[in-house]
């Protein structure tokens, strides 16, 4: 029991935490529990929980705020929990470090396949990163910058390939619009999006079954992308 | 400048008159002249009164009369004996030259007035014109600024003026003026207050150094003012009714909103309250398959639920002007892409027919807002039409704008509701066969125009389409287009 994964909750409404606790708890997770941010702060130093869920709507201190204090002493991954139409405070959370989020309501196999692909992220950080990311057809080898689907090459370009390299490596998280911008194209042109639209409608095409319904690489709306690997 | 130059004008038509009036007594005399043999004096005399009736009918009771004494002088040159004296011999010739004076001047005269008279007439009939301009040109003006702006218009138009200023006090904060660049730093030559029953609303200040403004022209400008008293009263009654009417129209929205909310709110909840506490309760088995069907109907109406208020908070940001469109350049199909990904149960209810051409430009649209038209229509079209139809999404670009027709086989609507469906609570069919706030389609009317665009329904030959356009620009901005480099 020991050993399993302790996750800290920081939300100000009783019955999210008592939801999420009891939830929790029956996946055999420890839970700690926190209803203001800097409550949630002091538990984080004093803990070093594994996960964070963290609701950006707290009485007390904004919810990027929390998040940018986490950030300067860990890397703990930090799920963040708002309401629709809140893209902007859910982009300003993930720029500033958070790993997800997740937009209230949201069902618990939702919660918990996020849990499981930040858990499982940090864990790669920590240790030997995987050097091959597989979803269903596709074989990406992030050493051999090689793209397979079967057994046939995928031609690529240079901006394509560090475009999808990018979005592999991160399989599973849900990454920015500005995050990938700059990391692929650079700072200068980190509001450039529709090169990002552009871009990954090249690639969808040349990866995807069905382009217009995509299973790999994934829209999040007003957010950015997500690419989705084999467990 | 200007008023100089009139006069000039006036003087010199005046000068023509007298001049023509002469060179016309002239010719007449120099044809009587050679006739003078065979025409009897008597008839002379009476002969020349045709021309002297021509003259004053023509230029008035100046040239008339001058006229008149010139003739006497003339013909008493001229035609009476001796000839080319003043002198008079014969008293039958005292006689007809006597009567031809007087006859000449009482002509004169009478002409004279008739044409000061018609002259009148006239003036009365442009002053009534004016007016008559003035009050259609204000009819129907709503705001003190386009009132001011008329009647500084016709004001300045009728009075040939400088300069004419309108200004408001109180309440009413038109400030206007003609020619609009400059006015002249002395002080006005004619100021007049536009005077309701309310009180004095502002006044008009008017520029004309010459000619003098007459008492007539003082007076038409108060008639002036008083229908620009009138208008401006008009427009701020009318603002007052509308002011009521948005009252009374958010009340009755509000109780209406209410009223549909709490019918449509309890629905679900009576739905999960139901099957939660029934599942509570144990009556249902642990492996019955009933079981599933309640947690699922709690699950689906949650959901449903959470549109709802979703639905809520779109509408009360669009009432609330609080809905601005975040654009960025956007592929359509991924847009619509990611909404039939989302609507799962939509392939195996309907038929789905998707024609987004590939070369369709980047689209400066919000990309969550733009999802949520695209929910909103397909999800409508899914209700109404029966399962099995075919529902079509098509995209083309026109002019500078890209047209989207969303159109199902469902039943078509009236011609006179195809407007109204875009209302707020508005349903074609009888309320409780359908669910739903009856506020989709309005949110995507409010959506699509914050992008400027235009939504519309129209009947097609099987079934009812929805229309929409966006524009294609962005701040002037065209779609960027930019090559994919090569591999």
């Amino acid at each position: 029991m020991s050993n399993a994964p302790h996750i800290l909750v920081i939300d100000d409404e009783p019955q999210i935490l008592r939801a999420m606790r009891t939830i929790l708890t029956e996946k055999q997770f420890r839970v700690t529990v926190a209803n203001r941010g800097e409550e949630g702060l002091a538990l984080a130093a004093a803990n070093e929980p594994d996960l964070i869920i963290l609701d950006l709507g707290l009485p007390d201190l904004d919810g990027v705020e929390v998040c940018t204090r986490l950030r300067e002493w860990t890397q703990i991954p930090i799920i963040v929990l708002s309401v629709r139409d809140s893209e902007r405070d859910k982009v300003a959370a993930l720029d500033r470090g958070a790993d997800d989020y997740l937009t209230k309501p949201f069902g618990i196999e939702e919660l918990l396949a996020r849990v499981r692909v930040a858990l499982r992220h940090s864990a790669r950080t920590q240790g030997t990163q995987s050097k091959v990311v597989k979803a269903g057809p596709l074989t990406i080898d992030l050493a051999w910058h090689t793209v397979k689907r079967g057994e046939e090459d995928v031609k690529l370009t240079g901006t394509e390939y560090k475009l999808l390299a990018y979005l592999a490596a991160n399989h599973g998280r849900v990454l920015t619009h500005q995050g990938i911008l700059t990391r692929v194209w650079g700072e200068a042109d980190a509001d450039h999006t529709e090169y990002l639209r552009v871009y990954i409608r090249q690639l969808r095409k040349k990866l995807e079954a069905d382009p217009e319904r995509p299973q790999y690489i994934l829209t999040e709306p007003g957010i950015g992308y997500r690419f989705i690997a084999d467990e | 400048m200007n008023s100089a130059n009139m006069q000039s004008s006036s003087f010199l038509s005046h000068f023509w008159q007298y001049l023509l009036a002469f060179i016309l007594i002239a010719s007449v005399t120099a044809v009587f002249f050679t006739l003078r043999n065979i025409l009897d004096t008597t008839l002379i005399a009476l002969l020349y009164l045709v021309p002297l009736g021509i003259i004053t009918a023509l230029w008035g009771l100046g040239p008339g009369i001058t006229s008149a004494l010139i003739t006497f002088l003339t013909l008493n040159y001229f035609f009476i004996e001796p000839h080319y004296t003043f002198v008079v011999h014969r008293p039958a010739d005292i006689v007809i030259l006597a009567v031809f004076l007087m006859v000449a001047v009482v002509i004169s005269q009478l002409m004279g007035r008739a044409q000061a008279g018609l002259a009148a007439a006239t003036a009365r009939e442009r002053e009534a014109t004016r007016l008559y301009e003035l009050s259609t040109a204000l009819t129907g003006l709503n705001h003190d600024q386009a009132i001011a702006q008329i009647l500084a218009k016709q004001i300045h138009a009728v009075a040939e003026s400088e300069c004419v200023e309108l200004t408001g006090t109180g309440a009413h904060s038109f400030a206007y003026r003609l020619p609009e660049t400059s006015k002249p730093t002395r002080p006005p030559e004619l100021i007049v207050p536009i005077q309701a029953a309310r009180g004095v609303l502002g006044e008009i200040r008017l520029w004309r150094a010459a000619p003098a403004i007459s008492s007539s022209e003082r007076q038409l400008f108060q008639t002036f003012a008083s229908q620009g008293a009138l208008a401006l009263e008009r427009a701020w009654l009318a603002q007052a009714e509308s002011r009521a009417r948005v009252l009374e129209e958010s009340d009755q929205l509000k109780s209406a909103l209410l009223s549909s909310v709490s019918h449509e709110l309890r629905t679900p909840l009576s739905t999960i309250k139901a099957a939660a506490s029934s599942l509570r309760e144990k009556e249902v088995s642990w492996d019955s398959p009933a079981r599933d069907d309640l947690i699922a109907a709690i699950d689906d109406e949650a959901d449903h639920l959470n549109m709802l208020v979703g639905n809520l908070l779109d509408m009360s940001r669009i009432e609330s002007g609080a809905l601005k469109p975040k654009r960025e350049w956007n592929i359509l199909s991924e847009i619509v892409g990611g909404v039939l990904a989302r609507m799962k149960n939509l392939s195996t209810t309907h038929q789905l027919e998707f024609d987004v051409p590939e070369s369709l430009p980047l689209v400066p649209v919000d990309y969550v807002q733009m999802e949520q038209v695209f929910t909103n229509l397909i999800s409508n079209s899914l209700k109404y039409a029966p399962t099995d139809t075919v529902v079509c999404i098509r995209a083309r670009v026109e002019a500078e704008s890209v047209h989207v027709q969303v159109s199902n086989q469902g039943p078509q609507v009236p011609s006179e509701h195809l407007e109204r469906i875009f209302d707020k609570f508005y349903r074609v069919t009888a309320a409780d066969r359908v669910t739903g706030t009856g506020l989709g389609l309005s949110i995507c009317k409010g959506i699509i125009e914050a992008h400027g665009g235009r939504i519309w329904a129209e009947n097609v030959p099987d079934g009812l389409a929805f229309n929409f356009t966006v524009p294609l620009t962005w701040d002037g901005a065209s779609p960027p287009q930019f090559s994919i480099e090569p591999e």
